[in-house]
């Protein structure tokens, strides 16, 4: 573990004690920070995620609705991704939930090789292979128009349950049938730009945050992980972006 | 120099440009506004208590209420509690005693709490805090005295430079639930926003000076 960021911050997110996975109990949720940076394109700030999260909560007196531990950030030296793995892994065995603060999209595919049999619910502009190869259904929230075809093919034959943003407005989630329980992987990108500017992708005509948030609220699926990526607090200067990821965030933890 | 350089250059801001006075010069069934200037005893937010200053300084004269007069600020003490509640307290009541009607703006929440107990020494009697967001207040009768708080952090993300929440009111929404608030509304506190002080504040400032209209508005109207 990293835990520079311990000696700045008494508290870690939404106010829950920094402490290690050993103190964590059945049913808490372990809050976990993976600063990874995105690797390519021009806009870029992931890493920032965690600790300006970690930091918005603390200003807003957020109340989260579980217990926890946060358990810092994750170094990123050396094989961090299976470290990562590991520690989901573990953490879903003990009945712990974790809540992992990312980064840049590699954070979310190593949490779910970690859990390859349970289904993902994916608030993501755009469908990516690894989630459509996988064996259960993925549900993806807020897709845009702009997959390859070859994937849409792939959405279709599996008949995957899919709304974009527009259904989604419109009141089009009630519909969907959830899984018993799930991974929920958040990608910041899949809110429109317009409304909160701090994501890693362009996304024109996605997803506005209270719908995201509502959407998610009325999800009753218990969330086996949850795991927020895309989020690059440095390009949005109002903190809309991050008042967005904490809202649903706690949206998921008050349902699953 | 002429009228115009007079207007521009002499007048003190204040208040949706309403005169500037003293407690001498206020008579029953006034308005009285004044700035808050303290915002680290409940719900500390630093910057709240920027808001009066801010309000002041984007009022523009031409459309001043009729019957208000800017006061200034009241007297705090925001590091001695006691002081500062008791001061509060003495100035709002001294307000409320000649029977004219107070908003405080700006600061945090705790001017609300002043503002009810000097009511309260006023009137003999708990007065009620009604929120903007409503609640309690459709079963008022029209001659009850009410306080009522308007808290700007209940404006919507859209409307406010640095969000605390997703959704809320609209300052439209805001403004009618104040236009119908019921009952005798003998103080208000319109408070909870950190202005941002460059040109991303100028919406959020725009709104809470319309909000600041209406509850002075509301204020003048009196028993609803």
């Amino acid at each position: 573990m990293n835990n520079a960021q311990k000696r700045f911050m008494t508290t870690g997110y939404g106010g829950l004690p920094f402490g290690e996975f050993s103190q964590c109990e059945a049913g808490n949720i372990g809050v976990l920070g993976v600063p990874s940076e995105v690797d390519s394109g021009p806009r870029i700030g992931t890493s920032l995620a965690p600790d300006e999260l970690r930091k918005m909560t603390g200003q807003l007196g957020t109340d989260l609705p579980a217990n926890g531990r946060d358990l810092g950030n994750l170094d990123l030296s050396g094989d961090w991704s299976g470290v990562l793995m590991q520690l989901v892994t573990q953490m879903v065995d003990h009945d712990i939930v974790p809540v992992v603060l990312g980064g840049a999209s590699d954070v979310a595919s190593a949490v779910l090789r970690a859990l390859p049999d349970l289904p993902v619910v994916a608030a993501m502009p755009l469908a990516r292979r690894d989630l459509i190869e996988r064996p259960a259904n993925t549900i993806w929230v807020g897709l845009n128009g702009g997959q390859p075809a070859d994937v849409w093919d792939q959405i279709s034959q599996r008949t995957m349950a899919w709304r974009t943003a527009r259904q989604l407005d419109e009141g089009h989630a009630d519909t969907l049938d959830m899984p018993e329980c799930a991974v929920l992987w958040i990608d910041i990108s899949v809110i429109d730009l317009g409304h909160a500017a701090g994501a890693v992708g362009l996304n024109p005509g996605g997803m506005k945050p209270e719908t995201l948030v509502s959407v998610i609220g009325a999800m009753s699926c218990s969330w086996q992980a949850i795991v927020i990526t895309g989020l690059a607090p440095a390009r949005d200067t109002r903190g809309m972006s991050e008042l967005a990821a904490i809202e649903t965030l706690n949206a998921a933890l008050r349902n699953g | 120099m002429g009228d115009v350089a007079q207007t521009q250059f002499d007048s003190i801001p204040s208040f949706l440009g309403v005169p500037v006075g003293d407690l001498e010069d206020l008579v029953s069934g006034q308005v009285a506004m004044a700035g808050y200037f303290c915002d680290n005893l409940a719900r500390p937010a630093a910057g709240q208590r920027y808001l009066a200053r801010q309000l002041r300084y984007a009022s523009r004269p031409g459309k001043a209420p009729a019957n208000a007069i800017d006061l200034g600020d009241v007297n705090v003490f925001p590091l001695e509690r006691d002081k500062h509640f008791s001061a509060v307290i003495a100035q709002s009541a001294a307000v409320l005693e000649i029977g004219a009607r107070m908003v405080l703006v700006g600061g945090d929440s705790s001017g609300l709490k002043a503002l009810g107990i000097a009511a309260q020494k006023v009137t003999g009697a708990d007065v009620p805090v009604i929120p903007v967001t409503g609640g309690i207040a459709a079963n008022l009768f029209h001659t009850q005295p009410v306080i009522l708080s308007v808290d700007l952090q209940e404006l919507a993300a859209n409307w406010v430079s640095q969000p605390r929440r997703l959704t809320g009111l609209s300052p439209a929404q805001m403004i009618a639930q104040i236009d119908t608030t019921s009952g005798n509304v003998v103080a208000a506190a319109v408070f909870g926003l950190a202005p941002a002080l460059d040109s991303r504040g100028s919406t959020e400032t725009r709104a809470a000076l319309a909000i600041l209209q209406a509850v002075t508005d509301r204020l003048e109207k009196g028993a609803g």
